[in-house]
């Protein structure tokens, strides 16, 4: 139930994401493809959620909140300061169960995922074969790979949504549901708490639209899908490992990591909504780099699979 | 047949966009930074001109983000503090109080990113901290302490029993005498001297210690600004220089950093990223803590207006009592003057300090914070954890141990004085052994 | 030049240091089924895909349905069905949900008639029960009648097929041939390379012979039976005289034709066979050589010449060599003849 609610916002998000990723092409050439790139674009969407391991990895980010959930329950409350941020709300709060599992998820779990979505989306095409053929049907080569960052985005979305909506059901059947108590030391009613948790959904999926574009890159440098899916992975990982060096300070504004963990803005009173743009803005830089990369890359590159 | 050889431009248009693209996008991501720095030029001013528009700014509502970055060398004191405290079998309450003076040494001295936020009655800093918070909210009559980590939010009141306009009356009269009696020592038919003149005054006593110059105009959180640059005169201190930028409209401080003796960059900065000096939405000042927070209540310890008596008499008892006998008394000896002045607390008076910060007291470890130079640096060393961490934190030097920062050392001799200056180790230790 | 679908000048593939591909200009009639022989590795699949702009050519020029390639890509493949180094398909989908995905990513394709065209199209190559079956549970030949579906989900001016029989059991490929039959009644240019010449007999029109990288031979599949195929072989116990004779009236007699003569010779009575080849363009530019009569003595003016000099013909033959012969000389290397 709460999939179906998720793939259908996030195909109206997810479009919008197409467009303006789209690659710069001649006017005359753009009203043709206008057409053409919804149905593609709602094809490979379907594709993607047509498929077992896409539900499994869902699943499994589901299972977090769940686990955490069930921890809580068992072992009794946390004290302050102690484990990941937000879990010793949880108790009071089944509210924060969606928030806490989404800290947890966003370092590993999350990256790992949209690892495996974004560097599956050309070099998967590639081991299977069926690149040539969209290739030749002609699909057009910047318009796949826009169509194809287009669906990693639309994971993005229902990755982060799963998390927080799996929270919120297990914190909704195992907690009280109260005011959520703000950084800021207040408090605000349920509806607003939940309004302030889907645009932290919104934001942690922002996050991993720079990975997304990385991965696509190394997606189009190799057809053994499980390399670009690794070195993705892997990218994700160093990015924060180097974002934790002091040392390496000066590189830190530039890394995709840098503002994962920002939306913490959004708890506070007032809200704040600059790092979400100052996010959205890094990951549009990120995705302008490697997105530019990768459909050069795309569009030169002989398609010998 | 076909002339045109179409095979290897066959990529062209899809190889031509990104490949501009990306460069341009790169290029854009450097230069438009770059941009904003573009050449300020405000009207020009003396130094004096500058001190006085700044003195006269009358800016009483902002808000807006502070940035503030500290490489003073030293360990973040908030939590050292705080850990020796809570090591310590302290009430609760006394813990407590202990964390919230560290958390606000902590704010002091460490970096962090904050939004402060300013009207005509209401003051609050935000301090953001990663998934954390703390605020200081001040308001007429109450202000709080909210931390977000610990889950508590800490209302420092004035006690129930105090007489608040008692006291304000007697600070009024007080003022009131203390201008009489200033009047009545000036020469004949003069007035008090206006603020233009008291500022004048300080300028030439400044002057004399530091060089006061204006620097490159600049752009500070978007705004256009002056800059003020204090040299010292002498190179005995750590302190190479201090910065502070200053609003071309208003006056108000935007920024200020400290760069030590030799350093090309500062050892503490802070400013705003983003300012904007209008009053704020009210809403922003509102405080009500919510259910899950632990709420402590701490009073303010207001002294009642017999005490306050009381204290004035002692200074004047200990100001007459100076003439006769200065060494018997506990109170910090100074040495060196201006910004080579070293404080020097004898070993009689650090053992009253760290009973009293023992003791946990919010009063007494306000009280001698007020006296100390560098409160900060005062370590809780009673406590055994604590040696062990002063160790850690010091090297071993003649007569003792010392603690050097970017910007200030500390001395523990061997025989329990301390000595705190803006200045060399080296200095401290030859003040010790002079005063063996 | 609309009459050729495809053509190629000095179409050249270089990947580092090797040359796929060297310089072959093709000519493919519309309206022709046209088979594209050679050995693997001699660069059909290569040339295939810069015909369909996967690859992008080192040098050289290709025209298809009479557009440059591959600057006209996006308007030619839609006319374009194809079948390239095998079928492919996500195994995770059901047949007819691969096939509306190659289709959607067409977007001349209109989606209301999709799931028509899609039923249509497996239909035609007797898929439809197994529609609804994941692609990844088809068997080889399924998976290549399901590549062959694709090529045909749009009315197609031409369709490119590689190995289009591979791994399809007998009664498949008798299915498949009849296909390519029909496609071709329908005024269909199909170009179909294959490694089996058998297929390409019955099949084609037109055939192309690649080795290494390089077009050796092109033209309609009677002119290979002819061009070049053609020998003389005269059984004589003069062969000194005889050879003198074929010289003089232009035939190029054979020198490895030796071995044979001298078995013969040991076997027999003296006789000598002196073999010539009829035709001597070795390597029959297709539509250059398609009048070898005309620079060549006819077989009766060759017996009257040898007579005439009084060489004593005890056997005379026109022997005309099997494709297969052809195409070894051509290739240096053997075919699979059998389909």
């Amino acid at each position: 139930m709460s999939s179906a609610e998720a793939s259908a916002t996030v195909g109206a998000l997810g479009a919008g994401d197409a467009a303006a990723s789209e690659p710069p092409v001649p006017p005359a050439v753009r009203r043709l493809r206008r057409g053409g790139m919804a149905s593609l674009f709602a094809s490979e969407t379907a594709t993607l959620f047509r498929r077992w391991r896409t539900w499994a990895m869902l699943a499994s980010l589901g299972l977090i909140p769940i686990l955490i959930a069930i921890a809580i329950r068992i072992a009794g409350p946390s004290g302050p300061g102690r484990g990941p941020a937000f879990l010793d709300q949880v108790a009071g709060n089944g509210l924060f169960v969606g928030m806490t599992a989404l800290v947890v998820a966003t370092p590993l779990f999350l990256p790992l995922t949209i690892a495996v979505v974004s560097g599956d989306a050309i070099a998967g095409e590639a081991s299977h074969g069926t690149l040539r053929y969209l290739l030749i049907a002609p699909a057009g080569r910047l318009r796949l790979l826009a169509v194809k960052y287009a669906v990693a985005a639309v994971f993005c979305l229902a990755a982060a949504l799963t998390v927080i909506v799996v929270g919120t059901l297990i914190g909704w059947a195992l907690f009280p549901i109260g005011p959520v108590t703000l950084l800021s030391g207040g408090q605000i009613p349920v509806g607003e708490g939940l309004l302030r948790l889907l645009a932290i959904g919104a934001y942690v999926a922002v996050s991993m639209l720079g990975l997304s574009a990385i991965g696509l890159l190394a997606s189009t440098l190799t057809v053994v899908p499980v390399g670009a899916m690794a070195a993705t992975a892997i990218l994700a990982v160093v990015a924060q490992i180097v974002g934790a060096i002091p040392q390496l300070e000066w590189v830190h504004p530039f890394l995709f990591s840098d503002r994962w963990f920002d939306f913490d803005d959004l708890l506070r009173s007032p809200p704040s909504w600059e790092s979400f743009g100052d996010n959205a803005l890094l990951q549009a830089a990120w995705i302008a780099v490697f997105g530019g990369l990768a459909a050069w890359r795309f569009a030169t590159r002989d398609i010998l699979s | 047949m076909s002339p045109r050889r179409t095979g290897p431009s066959r990529f062209r248009a899809r190889t031509v966009v990104p490949a501009i693209g990306v460069p341009v996008a790169i290029a854009l991501a450097i230069l438009v930074p770059m941009q904003a720095n573009a050449s300020v030029d405000l009207p020009d001013k003396t130094p004096e001109e500058l001190v006085a528009f700044a003195k006269a700014g009358d800016v009483d509502a902002l808000s807006g983000t502070i940035e503030q970055r500290s490489e003073l060398g030293l360990p973040d004191l908030g939590t050292l503090m705080g850990g020796g405290a809570s090591g310590a079998n302290d009430s609760e309450a006394d813990a407590a109080a202990s964390d919230t003076l560290g958390e606000l040494v902590s704010l002091a001295t460490g970096s962090f990113d904050a939004n402060v936020y300013l009207d005509s009655d209401h003051a609050r800093l935000q301090v953001l901290d990663r998934m954390a918070e703390r605020n200081v909210y001040l308001s007429p009559g109450e202000a709080w302490f909210v931390d977000s980590e610990t889950q508590t939010a800490t209302r420092l009141g004035v006690a129930d029993d105090a007489d608040v306009e008692g006291l304000e009356a007697e600070l009024d009269r007080l003022a009131d005498e203390a201008r009489a009696e200033a009047e009545a020592g000036l020469p004949d038919g003069e007035q008090l001297p206006t603020p233009q003149q008291l500022l004048d005054r300080a300028l030439d006593r400044l002057d004399e210690t530091t060089a006061v110059s204006v620097g490159t105009d600049g752009r500070v959180a978007g705004r256009d600004a002056y800059e003020l640059v204090l040299e010292p005169r002498t190179d005995e201190t750590l302190v190479g220089e201090i910065r502070v930028a200053i609003d071309g409209e208003n006056g108000a401080a935007l920024a200020a950093s400290v760069t030590a003796r030799g350093a090309d960059a500062p050892a503490f900065e802070t400013g705003f990223t983003d300012v904007s000096f209008a009053a704020p939405d009210p809403a922003v000042f509102a405080f009500e803590p919510s259910d899950a927070f632990a709420v402590e209540e701490e009073a303010l310890p207001l002294p009642t207006v017999d005490e306050l008596r009381q204290w004035i008499a002692d200074a004047q008892a200990r100001a007459e009592s100076e003439a006769d006998a200065t060494a018997d008394l506990p109170r910090p000896i100074v040495h060196g003057q201006g910004w080579a002045t070293v404080v020097e607390l004898d070993a009689a008076t650090v053992a009253e300090m760290t009973a009293g910060h023992r003791a946990g007291g919010g009063d007494s470890a306000d009280a001698d914070g007020a006296d100390s130079v560098a409160p900060a640096t005062e370590p809780p060393f009673a406590e055994g954890e604590a040696l062990d961490l002063l160790g850690a934190l010091t090297t071993p030097v003649d007569g003792g141990r010392a603690l050097q920062t970017s910007l200030m050392s500390v001395l523990f001799t061997d025989d329990g004085r301390v000595f705190a200056g803006s200045v060399p180790v080296d200095a401290l230790v030859a003040y010790a052994e002079s005063g063996r | 030049m609309s009459d050729l679908a495809i053509q190629t000048h000095g179409l050249t593939k270089r990947f580092r240091a090797q040359v796929a591909v060297d310089g072959i200009d093709l000519a493919v009639p519309r309206g022709s089924v046209f088979g594209f022989l050679g050995p693997n590795g001699s660069g059909k699949t290569t040339t295939i895909r810069m015909l369909l702009g996967l690859v992008g050519a080192t040098a050289g020029t290709a025209r298809v349905l009479g557009t440059d390639m591959p600057k006209g890509l996006d308007d030619v493949l839609p006319r374009v069905g194809a079948l390239v180094e095998g079928p492919a398909f996500a195994p995770f989908l059901s047949g007819a949900a691969n096939l509306a995905r190659f289709d959607a990513a067409d977007r001349h394709a209109s989606p209301s008639t999709r799931g028509r065209r899609v039923a249509e199209a497996l239909d035609r190559v007797g898929l439809s029960h197994a529609a609804r079956k994941k692609a990844g549970a088809y068997s080889l030949g399924m998976k290549q009648r399901l590549g062959l579906a694709n090529a045909l989900l749009m009315p197609r001016d031409l369709l490119v097929l590689d190995e289009p029989t591979n791994g399809l059991d007998p009664q498949g490929t008798r299915e498949v041939r009849s296909l390519i039959r029909s496609f071709a009644a329908d005024g269909t240019t199909v170009f179909v390379s294959s490694h089996l010449l058998a297929e390409v007999e019955q099949l084609c029109t037109h055939v192309g012979v690649m080795s290494a990288g390089r077009l050796v031979a092109q033209g309609t599949l009677d002119e290979f039976r002819r061009s070049g195929a053609s020998r003389v072989e005269v059984l004589t116990p003069d062969p000194d005289a005889a050879r003198a004779v074929l010289a003089r009236i232009g035939l190029v007699t054979d020198a490895a034709a030796a071995a044979p003569v001298e078995a013969a010779a040991s076997a027999g009575d003296g006789d000598a066979l002196v073999t010539a080849a009829l035709s001597d363009d070795r390597a029959p530019g297709g539509r250059a050589a398609d009048d070898p009569a005309a620079d060549q003595p006819a077989a009766e003016a060759v017996v009257a010449a040898l007579v005439r000099d009084g060489v004593r013909v005890r056997g005379f033959a026109i022997r005309r060599t099997s494709l297969e012969q052809r195409f070894v000389e051509l290739t240096g290397e053997g075919f699979d003849v059998v389909g």
